[in-house]
């Protein structure tokens, strides 16, 4: 026996009718408070305040971290102790492991044992346990959704609705979750356009720990570039692309203050997966690059590609070594430019790049596994994969004429 | 046995099954944080149970992948027990599921979540009469404290499928 929604909203309506008294609302501070989140006059600076404050924090709480403690740690202690102890100086295990003897800071070194430990404790670590504690805290509060009314509007422009901000902000913390957050879209077209905006031009938070470390004075310029071709690829994608971007009707959960036993919770189960599946793929990374570098392939392909990185780009074509291990993981990438030698110009190419080329394996692997869902692997493969070549040529070499034209590059 | 743990979004479904099963998943305050199915074990009087917390869905039509995989599972498990997780400020709303899994013959059991939050906005609701009208369980819970949890448990072995055409009539003659 099946009823008709008519049928079934005049039972509910019947059966609340006799066992349901709403009593009437008061109005509370909370209430108050809700309803000004949402209106734009008084959300969008809400929202703006609510942003920088948390990026602030996670400037000072990553900063302090990394400058102030685990620095010292790798640089006086780690790893000219390691230099010390480290028998065979020029063999290639040696290469491999420490790295450079001569080097005298984490960064530049490039052993696994030190700057790949370097870089996944000294600054990723602190950099995604502030970016965890922020989402959750965006997650738990009920704030998300006040979000996602309030860019609505916008984000329609790109056909798109408000809340495809949550997988964007999913992403700032790690674009797997991210990706995987895009379920909730309502079409396919909705979906691709969103898998390939978010692994194309949203860094995640591990990568933006790296870029604050190492270059802080353009981390800004590099985010507003990076946001700036959201918004116009997501444009042209959403004239370009065929299928429907429906409006859509959703529910603004109250305030809740989060719990902090749940929030502890959350912040646990990402650090365990940091340890566990971030952590042996950076070390991975640095020596992999290693052994191609001992193996004379990372000179091979940068004289290979050269042409392309000098004359259209505008980067040194060591910029491939990053590129190589920002497959793993982009944080390593990041770091791995501190070791060339660039103009600022050239360091935020890179670092555009490096954002923009192709997504990081974890997050490769995460688009594979939903494009079976959506429309099918190769379709979805094959279409981000030649949005994804289309927009490194445009959008990078756009930022190089850019930097010609300002006179920078 | 089988317990699907089903409901709107941002409910509640997963502090319920975080509460039943001991386990770690994630729960936000945002519709939509869970995209997939995560299944989990308990033991309710001596019986183990499984238990599967199902993204969030307002019907059995699916509006999106996340709904789809809800409605996938509910097809896959037609000899489970269905926990009908509502939220008590807008369990109106809430019912439409519940009534169309129960036409669809699985039994179920009410889980009113929330309930300090409905009681603080002053909205009572007549729980006997309730439970006389739809013959099933209902059970006022505040997941996120563990509230009514172990009285949830219990009431699962006391699910019943519902006659909805007598239910109708029982309506209908109120």
């Amino acid at each position: 026996m099946k009823f008709t929604t008519e049928e079934r909203w005049k039972l509910i309506d019947k059966i609340a009718r006799e066992t349901i008294d709403y009593g009437g609302e008061k109005t509370t501070t909370k209430s108050i408070l809700a309803e000004l989140t949402v209106k734009p006059a008084t959300g969008i600076p809400f929202a703006v305040a609510i942003l920088y404050g948390f990026w602030s924090f996670f400037g000072s709480f990553a900063g302090f971290f990394t400058d102030g403690f685990f620095v010292r740690i790798f640089d006086e202690h780690w790893l000219p102790w390691l230099q010390n102890v480290f028998p065979y100086e020029d063999s290639w295990l040696y290469y491999i492991l420490v790295g450079d003897p001569t080097a005298t800071n984490s960064f530049e070194a490039f052993g696994m044992l030190t700057s790949g430990l370097f870089v996944a404790i000294g600054i990723v670590l602190p950099a995604i346990v502030a970016f965890y504690f922020i989402i959750t805290l965006l997650e738990d509060s009920g704030y998300m959704p006040r979000l996602a009314v309030l860019v609505d509007t916008f984000l329609h422009k790109i056909g798109l609705h408000g809340f495809a901000v949550v997988p964007m902000i999913l992403s700032l913390g790690c674009n797997v979750p991210g990706v995987e957050s895009t379920r909730t879209l309502e079409t396919k077209k909705q979906r691709f356009m969103m898998m390939i905006l978010l692994s194309v031009f949203i860094p995640c938070g591990a990568q933006i720990g790296v870029m604050l470390s190492l270059i802080p004075e353009y981390t800004g310029y590099i985010m507003l570039y990076l946001m700036v071709g959201f918004f116009v690829f997501g444009y042209i994608l959403n004239r370009a692309i065929p299928g429907k971007s429906p409006e859509i009707i959703t529910d603004v959960p109250p305030f809740r203050a989060p719990k902090w036993q749940n929030v502890q919770r959350k912040m646990l189960t990402k650090i365990k997966g940091f340890f566990k599946d971030a952590i042996p793929f950076v070390l991975l990374g640095v020596g992999l690059v290693n052994v191609l570098y001992l193996g004379g392939v990372i000179e091979w392909l940068s004289d290979l590609l050269a042409p392309v990185f000098t004359t259209w780009f505008g980067v040194p074509k060591e910029t491939v070594i990053p590129l190589i291990s920002g497959f793993l993981r982009k944080d390593l990438a990041v770091a791995q430019l501190s070791a060339i030698d660039m103009s600022g110009f050239q360091l935020i190419t890179s670092v555009v790049l490096i954002s923009i080329y192709f997504p990081c394996i974890a997050t490769f692997s995460m688009i594979v596994k939903e494009g079976r869902k959506s429309g099918g692997v190769l379709r979805v493969l094959g279409g981000s994969l030649l949005i994804l070549g289309v927009v490194v040529f445009l959008w990078g070499g756009l930022l190089h004429l850019l930097g010609m034209l300002l006179g920078v590059a | 046995m089988k317990i699907l743990l089903m409901g709107h979004p941002n409910v509640g479904k997963s502090a319920v099954f975080n509460r039943l099963t001991g386990a770690n998943i994630t729960e936000s305050n945002y519709p939509g944080t869970t995209v997939d199915y995560t299944v989990g074990y308990t033991f309710i009087e001596g019986q183990e149970y499984e238990i599967i917390d199902v993204p969030g869905t307002f019907s059995t039509e699916p509006k999106d992948e996340a709904e789809q995989v809800a409605l996938d599972i509910l097809a896959d498990n037609e000899d489970a027990t269905v926990i009908s997780v509502l939220d008590a400020t807008k369990v109106e709303r809430g019912l439409y599921l519940s009534l169309e899994i129960m036409e669809k013959g699985f039994p179920v059991i009410l889980a009113l979540n929330m309930w300090d939050d409905a009681e603080k906005r002053n909205i009572h609701i007549d729980l006997t009469h309730l439970r006389e009208i739809l013959k099933v369980p209902v059970i006022p819970t505040v997941a996120i404290s563990g509230k009514g949890i172990s009285e949830l448990a219990r009431g699962v072995t006391r699910a019943e499928e519902v006659d909805v055409e007598e239910l109708k009539r029982r309506v209908e003659s109120l």
